[in-house]
């Protein structure tokens, strides 16, 4: 392993090293925190207990977390099954579905629901059939999911898929010669195995759901009562000066975004506890 | 087994497609214990959101249940006026659409949205009216006092961007037909004065945000010294605190703002009833009084003379009919070769 | 052929293929293509003429340096910190470690919102250095912040298996035969660092591309100022430009791609995995 320099023995280029580095994510990281955080707490108790109990700032809250939890169920298993079919199956499509599995991270979040603009929306391509269906999925519920979805699909197919690659098939191919099913090998064996990989997959999509901004806002249209999410809430408070409202939400999503990652921390030892 | 491999896979497609058939169909009244609820959607632009949200809805919601018994849920969007106008006609089934300008109003008329005569009624379809004043920092320590005053150099002038927000169209009228009717240091009728007068100021134009709400919070953040904006933007910022006065040019323009029943929305929901009355709701006095709570200038003639007295006489006040209506406006000042497009041009070169 | 577990559930296997490939042709492939044509409509040409006309130009321009110089600093400071995190134990350092993931977990508009918070001309820090006659909030450094923030894990991440890796004896073999500090650093101990410091920051750069929710609170929107290319593509949408938009988007599209792919490129080479959280 690498070498370690205990506190005691950092000499004064190494301290300078550490000192610069605390300045650093200090400066970028905390920094910008305590200032939102001091700001929200400013105010004092009372706005924010008001906002609180704003109907639109709960409904915010909740549409996020409705399209958080569709984003985890749909995404888990689809993480699930694509990284077992990618590991472990070769055919002709599995470079396209490598390239297509990572592209979300690369479409910026504007491009993502321009993209689906142009399929569902006005002139898109699925137009005519959406009316036949009586089909509202632009400034609409459906139009949020399929965002939502869009952006936190690779987050648990490549964590999973990592778990995968490691563990190789040895457990399950000793499972199946013993008489297990398919489903059986699955639930009792692979399952077990990629719980690290699958617990960070979910913990990384819930982050992701819950951030989700600029997709969101052009495919949703920021609807008032109807597809408006926290963070869509949060700009709009700040339009109409409900500053309060604003930190105050915006301090949920900090504190839920600081709990995850707690707990993607608490996994990371768990893993290396259990190595 | 395959059997219970079939079934985890229905269920999730299930799940999924239950899922999205949420928010899919026509909308289906819910009973209550006194009548039925129904949902009317608003698309406005940004300035009167306290306006609607915050004395016109809740009125307009008691008076209906006064009337019929029903509940009525609002669903409302502000963006900025070209910004909403494009979302209507690209798919956002507003029933109504209160937007800042004529124009925006005829594109969708345009788009084929809006089928009866929209300007029908009383007041040609206008129901709140403004005029275009110039924000400044309290106390006005820059001593601004008309539009020249925007020109001087290092002035930083805030006003939004065109092709979203009906504000700023707006705006530029003021200044390009203020300086056209010699309301400025520009010649009468002198169109290259008044285009240089549009350039001077946008020159100084640092942040150009999507609507004029979005343009008078930067201003409120402490950006720019002067923000050109609806005179009610000021008043609805003075009412929620913040400080700062305005400056009423000596010539400016009547900002109208008309509001429509988008027909084919409307109709699709079965709200055709209650997006009428609601927009007749709009012109009756109690509805203009609470316009005006918020800053914007009444067209009912009895809220009118409620107000006139605390409102700031304009010494020319035209209006866009003055300047040729909005078709020939847009023409001009607004189309690719318009004169607000070359003076954006010939001023990208000096970033 | 080989299928999921072994044979005898090879029908299992090809269902479990086909239900993927449904879902992401459905959900990425379809929209992904509606961009791509809508964007090249008017072929080649359409797209070079309109990056080149001048909001968009200075908006791709705009984008492009303040990245830049994210990626050097972040490439500096990012191979810094996975430096002290690996090689050194401090009091804080647990805690450097986790806030390092952070931004993974902050959604992008509260990243904007406490930027704002911090340097708007309402705070104390915004006060100061107005009067220092410095523009940070609504100008283009607030995009470099912005930026940073975001993207801070990627370099640390992507080092920190490196060094975790690296075997003390060569370093000692080094030392031993009289190298100095910096020659130590230099011949030993930075090349195998540099393929990962090369690809953490070539990810953060693709990353910094497309941002959005940080910078259009923080940066004032200002076209040929403070106007980048996404919120650029976001007006054009707004503006019922929807070619317009998707043509740029195709461009920064193929450009984020086509850095991916380098970066992926490299950690292939050199085995390491792409540093996640």
């Amino acid at each position: 392993m690498a070498r370690l320099e205990g506190a005691r023995s950092l000499s004064p280029g190494q301290c300078a090293v550490v000192l610069t580095v605390c300045a650093y994510i200090g400066l970028v990281l905390v920094l910008p925190i305590v200032a939102l955080v001091s700001r929200a707490v400013a105010q004092g108790p009372a706005p924010l207990l008001a906002a609180a109990g704003d109907p639109a700032a709960r409904g915010g809250l909740v549409l996020t977390l409705v399209l958080a939890a569709i984003a985890v169920l749909a995404n888990g298993i689809a993480g699930v099954v694509g990284a077992l079919v990618m590991v472990r199956q070769r055919f002709l499509a599995r470079r396209v579905l490598d390239a297509l599995v990572d592209m979300p991270l690369a479409v910026s979040p504007v491009m993502t629901g321009l993209a689906f603009l142009l399929v569902f929306g006005r002139g898109g391509w699925l137009e005519p059939a959406l009316g036949l269906l009586h089909l509202k999925v632009t400034f609409a519920f459906p139009g949020l999911v399929l965002a939502t979805l869009f952006v936190t699909f690779p987050f648990t197919l490549r964590e999973v898929a990592y778990v995968l690659a490691e563990l190789g098939t040895d457990e399950e191919q000793a499972a199946v010669t013993l008489g297990a099913s398919a489903w059986q090998t699955f639930w009792l064996i692979t399952l077990p195995n990629i719980r690290f990989g699958l617990g960070n997959g979910i913990v990384l999509t819930l982050a992701r759901a819950l951030g989700e901004f600029g997709a969101v806002l052009v495919i949703g249209g920021a609807i008032s009562g109807k597809t408006q999410t926290a963070t869509i809430f949060i700009y709009n408070a700040v339009e109409e000066r409900q500053e309060p409202a604003a930190y105050a939400m915006a301090l949920v999503l900090a504190f839920a975004s600081i709990a995850l990652l707690v707990v993607i921390e608490w996994l990371k030892r768990r893993r290396s506890a259990e190595n | 087994m395959l059997r219970q491999f079939r079934l985890r896979a229905v269920v999730t497609i299930a799940a999924l497609a239950a899922t999205l058939a949420t928010g899919c169909g026509p909308p289906s009244p819910e009973a209550t214990a006194s009548g039925k609820v129904r949902t009317l959607t608003l698309g406005a632009y940004t300035t009167p959101r306290e306006a609607y949200g915050k004395a016109i809805i809740p009125a307009f919601q008691r008076a209906w249940k006064e009337k019929t018994g029903e509940e009525v849920r609002f669903q409302e969007s502000y963006l900025g006026s070209g910004a909403q106008a494009r979302a209507i006609a690209g798919g956002f089934e507003a029933d109504v659409a209160a937007l800042s300008l004529e124009a925006d109003i005829e594109k969708l008329a345009g788009a084929g949205l809006i089928k009866r005569d929209w300007k029908a009624g009383p007041h040609r379809g206008v129901v709140t009216r403004s005029i275009v004043v110039i924000a400044v920092r309290e106390g006005n320590p820059k001593g601004i006092r008309d539009w020249d005053d925007l020109r001087r150099p290092g002035l930083q002038v805030l006003t939004p961007n065109v092709r979203t927000s009906g504000g700023a169209m707006w705006n530029v009228c003021a200044m390009y037909g203020a300086a056209l009717r010699g309301g400025t240091t520009a010649a009468k009728g002198d169109t290259s004065a008044a285009e240089a007068l549009l350039r001077d100021v946008l020159r100084n134009a640092s942040v150009m945000d999507k609507g004029a709400r979005e343009s008078i919070i930067s201003f409120e953040k402490g950006i720019g010294d002067a923000a050109i904006t609806y005179e009610n933007e000021v008043l609805v910022g003075r009412q929620s605190g913040r400080r700062y006065d305005y400056v009423v040019p000596h010539s400016t323009i009547l900002i109208e703002n008309p509001v429509a029943v988008v027909d084919v929305y409307a109709d699709r929901h079965g709200n055709r009833d209650l997006a009428d009355a609601f927009v007749a709701f709009l012109t009756t006095p109690e509805a203009q009084r609470a316009f005006a709570d918020y800053g914007l200038r009444p067209v009912d003639a009895t809220a009118k003379r409620e107000v006139a007295a605390r409102l700031p006489k304009v010494s020319d006040l035209f209006t866009i009919g003055d300047l040729g209506g909005w078709p020939r406006v847009t023409a001009t000042l607004f189309a690719p070769q318009g004169v607000y497009e070359r003076v954006m041009s010939s001023l990208k070169a000096k970033p | 052929m080989s299928s999921i577990a072994a044979p005898g559930t090879q029908g299992h296997g090809l269902a479990l293929r086909a239900g993927i490939l449904a879902y992401v042709g459905a959900l990425i492939l379809i929209p992904l293509s509606a961009l791509l044509f809508r964007g090249l409509e008017g072929g080649l040409a359409g797209l070079r003429e309109a990056v080149t006309e001048s909001t968009a130009w200075q908006a791709v321009l705009l984008t492009l340096w303040t990245a830049a110089i994210m990626a050097v600093v972040n490439a500096l400071f990012g191979t810094l910190t996975a430096w002290a995190l690996v090689r050194y134990r401090f009091p804080g350092r647990g805690m450097i470690s986790a806030l390092v993931d952070l931004p993974f977990a902050v959604p992008t508009l509260v990243t904007g919102v406490m930027l704002v918070t911090l340097l708007g001309p309402q705070s104390v820090l915004g006060g100061w250095l107005a009067a220092q006659r410095m523009q940070v909030a609504f100008a283009p450094p607030s995009i470099v912040l912005a930026l940073l923030f975001v993207t801070l894990p990627f370099v640390v991440r992507a080092v920190e298996p490196v060094l975790m890796e690296q075997d003390p004896a060569e370093e000692e073999a080094a030392r031993t035969l009289g190298a100095g500090t910096w020659t130590v650093f230099l011949r030993v101990l930075l090349p195998p660092m540099m393929p990962a410091i090369l690809s953490g920051t070539i990810r953060s750069f693709a990353r910094a591309l497309g941002e959005f929710g940080s910078i259009v609170v923080v940066s004032g929107n200002i076209p040929y100022r403070t106007l980048t290319a996404p919120i650029y593509i976001f007006g054009e949408i707004e503006s019922g430009q929807p070619a317009r938009a998707a043509a740029v988007s195709v461009v920064l599209l193929a450009a984020a791609l086509a850095l991916n792919l380098g970066a992926r490129g490299i950690e292939r080479i050199t085995g390491a995995r792409h540093g996640q959280a």
